[in-house]
């Protein structure tokens, strides 16, 4: 029985191309390629090339989606929304930026719809906002944490805990922007020229952006220290 | 250090120390923000808070590490991207192009409301549709909008008080006699319709005619024109008689003499004809009035002939009043072709003695 595409990805992903499947052999082939011969191939109509570029970028977009979603659901959402886009709109590419660049243009977006949608439906936050049952599952996860890492220092842990649980009420008090912004520049370790690109604005635009967010987290987490 | 570098003051390093403490300043700022910091004790404390603040916020785990961090939500949006992109991939299905495919569709998905609307269509077919079509049916056959037979025969009440908006004739298929719609104002407006055989079409166009004082002369020219398939009817042609006689109008006399040619041969049109070639002043009547008497003394001719063809003429015995009758036409015919002013009458009045005149001497 032949293995689904994305266990073949997953295969791949792992160095365990070579399979005699035929199929196998045309999607591990394409690794080799540079990123602009794989569009010109996807946008030839290769779907294999497509899956190809997907499997090189979409742990990065997964990532993104999750830190700035928090929910699994809307992160799948995110995904599957963005790669849809790039896939109907490939045809449009015309290597004016790095493919990188263009995918993370449509992911932000899609996510900034996302995190609008959800601005506007105050019953429909992110789990992590100060709640009981946030707290709960803040506890839940440095509870597995611990058991993971039995030699971690409970302390530590619990401070750490504390910390989170201010750091997701801060983040909440962000524009979507601002949060975008925020979370390319300090996680996704962007550079903000490159994420003035990615967003469709200037650099000095992105500036502005990111200082309001790090004052608000700052009046916010006044007392971290 | 340049004297610029001097005059940087606290307030224009603070905004930048956010930028400095990610590497997000250009090389000039840097110079700048790094000799003030040198001299400069609390810019030097905010930037060690701004760098402990993002050292704190970029230390907690993130999201995506706690939630993904087996890869299993990677490899479940993979999957769900494949069957996406199948999906996009698959070619349309080459669907045959249904009629009223989306009203099957939703009378199937909603079994109650489709039931309702086919009991209404049913009602609304058998209440409204059925009768309209046998009215149109209707109308298209006879062309009339209404059509209201006079079942009971108008009373003279409601004669005497009559007037007549409209007379129609209908073309009708294999009769001579034509089919009359008359538009009545009685007592209530009514449209009475029906052949002049109709004893009770025939009885209101003779009281028209009998009274014609109270018609104009158009409704008495076309009463005059369908009666006169009905002239074999004593009252009918009384009627017509006194009309040609009486009336004020030539051209309704005109018609009256007219109407009666299938009865010229009967006395009481014949004298008719005769007073009104001795008396009326209409040329027009009198050339009609000849023409008819002329037209019944033909009709007459060849009865005695044709019987015996080649055997002796048979002339039919004279009754004592067709003598007088005969006698009476003679002495008009020779006054008219001696003094009547129209040329007209004095011609066919010649020629219908000429063809008298062998008769008497059989």
């Amino acid at each position: 029985m032949p293995l689904p595409r994305w266990v073949l990805a997953l295969a791949d992903d792992n160095g365990c191309s070579g399979s005699t499947n035929a199929a196998l052999t045309a999607v591990t082939s394409l690794p080799n390629l540079d990123e602009r011969a794989l569009v010109a191939e996807a946008q030839a109509g290769s779907r294999a090339a497509f899956e190809e570029l997907v499997r090189r970028y979409d742990r990065d977009v997964l990532r993104l989606a999750l830190n700035l979603m928090k929910r699994p659901e809307d992160a799948r959402d995110v995904y599957q929304e963005s790669f849809l886009k790039v896939y109907r709109n490939l045809h449009r590419f015309r290597f004016e930026c790095s493919f990188y660049t263009w995918l993370y243009r449509i992911v932000t977006n899609v996510c900034l719809d996302h995190l609008r949608r959800r601005q506007a439906r105050p019953e429909d936050q992110a789990p992590e906002t100060n709640t009981g049952h946030h707290d709960e599952g803040i506890t839940d996860f440095f509870e597995r944490q611990r058991e993971h890492r039995p030699t971690l220092d409970p302390e530590r842990s619990l401070m750490g805990q504390e910390i989170k649980a201010r750091i997701a009420r801060a983040m909440e008090r962000l524009s979507p922007r601002e949060r975008v912004v925020f979370e390319m520049k300090h996680y996704q370790g962007l550079k903000l020229r490159a994420i003035g690109d990615m967003l469709g604005t200037t650099e000095e635009t992105v500036k502005n952006s990111l200082f309001r967010a790090t004052r608000k987290l700052r009046n916010e987490l006044g007392g971290l220290r | 250090m340049s004297t610029p570098e001097k005059n940087v003051k606290c307030k224009d390093v603070a905004p930048l120390l956010v930028f400095y403490a990610c590497d997000e300043i250009s090389e000039s700022e840097r110079e700048l923000i790094e000799a003030h910091l040198a001299n400069c004790k609390a810019c030097s404390e905010q930037l060690s808070e701004e760098k402990e603040l993002q050292a704190a916020l970029t230390s907690v785990p993130q999201t995506a590490d706690e939630v993904d961090a087996s890869g299993i939500l990677l490899s479940q949006c993979r999957s769900e991207l494949e069957e996406a992109l199948d999906d996009l991939s698959a070619p349309p299905l080459q669907e045959h192009w249904r009629p009223f495919g989306w009203l099957r569709r939703w009378m199937a998905l909603r079994p109650a409301w489709a039931g309702a609307l086919l009991v209404f269509l049913g009602v609304l077919a058998g209440t409204q549709v059925v009768p309209w079509l046998q009215n149109s049916s209707g109308r298209n056959a006879s062309g009339q909008a209404m059509n209201v037979r006079a079942r009971q025969p108008l009373t003279p009440d409601q004669l005497s008080g009559m007037q007549i908006s409209g007379v129609n004739f209908l073309p009708t298929q294999g009769s001579d006699s034509p089919n009359v719609q008359l538009q009545l104002n009685a007592e209530q407006p009514m449209v009475l319709s029906g052949n002049v055989e109709d004893s009770d079409m025939r009885y209101v166009l003779t009281y028209v005619v009998k009274n014609g004082d109270r018609f104009d002369a158009g409704t008495r020219l076309d009463c005059m024109d369908a009666l006169k398939a009905a002239t074999r009817d004593e009252q009918v042609r009384a009627a017509l008689v006194n009309a040609a006689r009486n009336d004020q109008n030539p051209a309704v006399r005109i018609k009256a003499v007219e109407s009666l040619r299938d009865a010229a041969g009967e006395d009481d049109v014949r004298q008719m004809l005769l007073d009104a070639l001795e008396h009326d002043s209409n040329p027009g009547v009198r050339v009609e009035a000849v023409n008819l008497l002329v037209g019944s003394l033909d009709r007459e001719a060849p009865e005695a002939g044709p019987s015996s063809p080649d055997g002796p003429v048979v002339v039919p015995t004279p009754e004592p009043g067709d003598d007088a009758s005969l006698e009476r036409v003679v002495r008009v015919l020779q006054q008219l072709q001696r003094r009547d002013p129209n040329r007209y009458v004095r011609l066919r009045s010649a020629a219908a003695l000429r063809q008298i005149g062998p008769r008497e001497v059989q």
